[in-house]
């Protein structure tokens, strides 16, 4: 078990195309790091260069105190779960698990022994003599988790292991893995696009966009207070609505209606007043708009919205609409297909919510949630 | 519906799809299977096509053949030719596919190799022939370069020599047939994921291990049908030897194939000529089941 820390390293392709520019990182002993990021973000790159797989173009890496740059990848004494989770299809469960013991020569007495430890505790035993074409994705994940575990690595390196996962499989498999790396204690970066599973399984998270480190910090802080724009539209479902507004008074004026602002933001951020006659950009998270008909949206001041269209989820209502004011981008490339023509905004309701398709509604948005971002730079205010 | 219609539309639903292969099975009766019936008819004859009126002869024909020295010499050769031929195109096949395939030669070398390793399969077996009696004759280029290089001490007559003529068409056979190999092998090595080497990489899989572990189990599928296939085809080469050495000399390249012409075409015998060929069609068919049900079972 060791730290994993990585200084200034930079992936700079042949035709001059930066992939990780000036990464550091430094992810504690027994701790469960999340790389997270849109597509292209260099996220698995970063993975794979930890684990040897890409050249690093300049900058350390040290895993356990000893730096690695140089070193091979079977002498980092790591090992990486992969996406497609690389089993051979030609050996049994036991074969594929003992494999790394098979090619250090170790004898089989001593495979036997620690590949049953490892199918126990993965509850695997009754399937070692399968071949992984003969078992479920959630078995085969497992079993990825395994040749992984057989070694004892200082390290867990995991590239989206739960991507090929259907949806409910993949909420049971990151809690078991979760709670494996729990019990096994064993440092592990994991590199997913999914924002729900970053939010849920790490310690930390960290944010990549165009090979640039956005922000390192526990999912609850990366919630609360994005550092930008793009990491509040990233982290969240659905994304931060994100809005241009003119800062005027104690008012933000957008398009035809205007927020009133209470001390408290201007307290919490001391950079805000300087935007005074200056336009800004608002974001507000979907779950902290409301119906102002129903309870819960009452005692927040309202805005002029017309509901576009509704998803109904039986615990939830998705409800998408349009407001007068000029969305923002947030930066996040997988995510410029999430509104359509008509809507610009997605609030979240409770299911008893009565709005209807198409109908004009008042938008209860509790301000106190608001995020305020410089409209140049995207950084939080 | 009434039931009469329904029986009928049952009726030209299962029957329209032997409709539409009919004009195949056709042409596969009259060019294939009615001339291998009329072989296997005219093997227990008595002066098969040469009377009109032929009589029964039974096994007689078979009977001869199978006391006929050169018969065995024939199958013995023929063993020997096919079986050399076969693993020397799969272990050339398969190192030029390695080869070919590693991304630490230059691209360029590469593409050029490519096409180079590629040319013996775009010789028919008459031009591969002719090129090789050219290439291995006594004055040669072959002799005089293992001359000069002092590997042999004078002039080898390599196709008119009993001791060398069955290794030399062989070779050329050889050299002939790998690329079949090599861009079966090669197709198969792009197929193999990428992620199984790495994740051997991180486990400290050395070169070999990674031959023995996973390239080859990964292309057994594609070495096993392809060697079937090679054998079931060189079992049957006919046009090389003809050409290059006629099965001679004193029948030490004499192969079933040419063992069979020779009986039809040179003696006449065509009664003992169609039994020699139903036992290479016998020999051929035990392959091709094997190749099927190695088929089926994948």
């Amino acid at each position: 078990m060791a730290e994993v820390v990585l200084e200034n390293i930079c992936k700079t392709y042949g035709n001059n195309f930066r992939a990780i520019d000036q990464l550091n990182l430094s992810v504690e002993d027994g701790e469960f790091l999340i790389l997270v990021g849109p597509s292209g973000c260099g996220k698995s790159t970063a993975l794979r260069m930890i684990a040897g797989l890409e050249d690093i173009t300049s900058g350390s890496l040290r895993i356990g105190g000893t730096d690695v740059v140089d070193m091979p990848p079977k002498d980092r004494d790591i090992a990486m779960v992969f996406q497609s989770y690389a089993l051979y299809p030609h050996m049994t469960v036991f074969e594929n698990i003992a494999f790394s013991m098979r090619l250090a020569g170790k004898p089989k007495a001593e495979r036997k022994k620690r590949v049953d430890e490892i199918a126990k505790t993965l509850q695997l035993t009754s399937l070692l003599d399968s071949k992984p074409a003969n078992l479920s994705g959630g078995q085969r994940q497992r079993v990825a988790m395994g040749r992984a575990m057989v070694r004892e690595p200082a390290a867990f390196l995991m590239d989206e292991p739960l991507s090929n996962l259907d949806a409910k499989l993949r909420v049971q498999m990151r809690a078991e893995i979760t709670s494996l790396q729990k019990q096994l204690g064993v440092t592990t970066i994991y590199v997913t696009h999914d924002q729900t599973e970053a939010m849920t399984m790490g310690d930390r998270v960290a944010v990549l966009k165009g090979g640039v480190l956005q922000q390192v910090d526990t999912p609850k802080r990366l919630y609360e207070s994005p550092v930008n724009a793009f990491v509040a539209g990233f982290i969240g479902s659905p994304s931060m609505n994100l809005f241009e507004a003119t800062l005027t008074g104690d008012e933000l004026v957008a398009g035809a209606f205007t927020i009133r602002l209470q001390d408290a933001a201007f307290v919490r951020r001391p950079g805000l007043r300087s935007y005074a006659g200056r336009k800004v950009v608002f974001g507000i998270r979907p779950e902290h708009l409301y119906d102002s008909g129903l309870e819960s949206g009452r005692k927040y001041q309202t805005i002029p919205a017309k509901v576009t269209s509704i998803e109904e989820l039986g615990s939830e209502h998705i409800v998408h609409l349009n407001i007068d004011a000029v969305r923002v981008d947030s930066g996040d490339p997988d995510a410029v297909q999430d509104f359509g023509l008509t809507s610009n905004a997605v609030a979240k309701f409770e299911p008893d919510s009565a709005v209807r398709s198409g109908s004009e509604i008042r938008l209860a948005l509790d301000d106190s949630k608001l995020h305020f971002f410089d409209p140049e730079t995207h950084l939080a205010i | 519906m009434t039931r009469q219609k329904r029986s009928h539309h049952k009726l030209k639903r299962a029957v329209a799809p032997y409709l539409y292969l009919s004009p195949s099975l056709l042409i596969i009766g009259l060019l294939m299977l009615l001339p291998m019936v009329t072989v296997i008819a005219y093997s227990f004859q008595n002066s098969a096509v040469l009377r009109r009126d032929p009589s029964f002869a039974g096994l007689k024909h078979y009977q001869a053949i199978f006391d006929d020295p050169v018969f065995w010499a024939s199958l013995w050769h023929t063993l020997y030719f096919t079986c050399m031929s076969v693993i020397f195109h799969m272990t050339i096949g398969m190192a030029f596919a390695l080869m070919l395939n590693s991304d630490r030669i230059n691209p360029t070398l590469r593409n050029i190799l490519r096409v180079l390793y590629i040319l013996p399969w775009l010789f028919t077996a008459v031009i591969i022939a002719v090129i090789w009696r050219l290439l291995l004759e006594p004055n040669g280029v072959v002799n005089s370069i293992l001359l000069q290089l002092g590997i042999i001490g004078s002039k080898v007559e390599w196709f008119s020599s009993p001791e060398t003529a069955l290794h030399a068409v062989t070779f050329a056979n050889i050299w002939a047939g790998y690329p079949l190999f090599m861009v079966s092998l090669l197709a198969g090595l792009q197929g193999i994921p990428k992620d199984f080497y790495e994740a051997a990489d991180i486990d400290g899989a050395k070169a070999y291990q990674k031959l023995i572990f996973i390239t080859i189990p990964q292309l057994m599928p594609i070495i096993i049908s392809i060697s079937l296939l090679d054998f079931i085809w060189t079992m049957q080469v006919f046009p090389l030897i003809w050409i290059t050495t006629g099965g001679g000399p004193i029948y030490s390249t004499e192969v079933l194939s040419t063992y069979t012409y020779k009986l039809a075409f040179s003696s006449y015998n065509l009664s003992q000529a169609s039994a020699s060929a139903v036992v290479i069609l016998l020999i051929s068919l035990g392959l091709t089941l094997f190749y099927i049900r190695y088929q089926k079972a994948r």
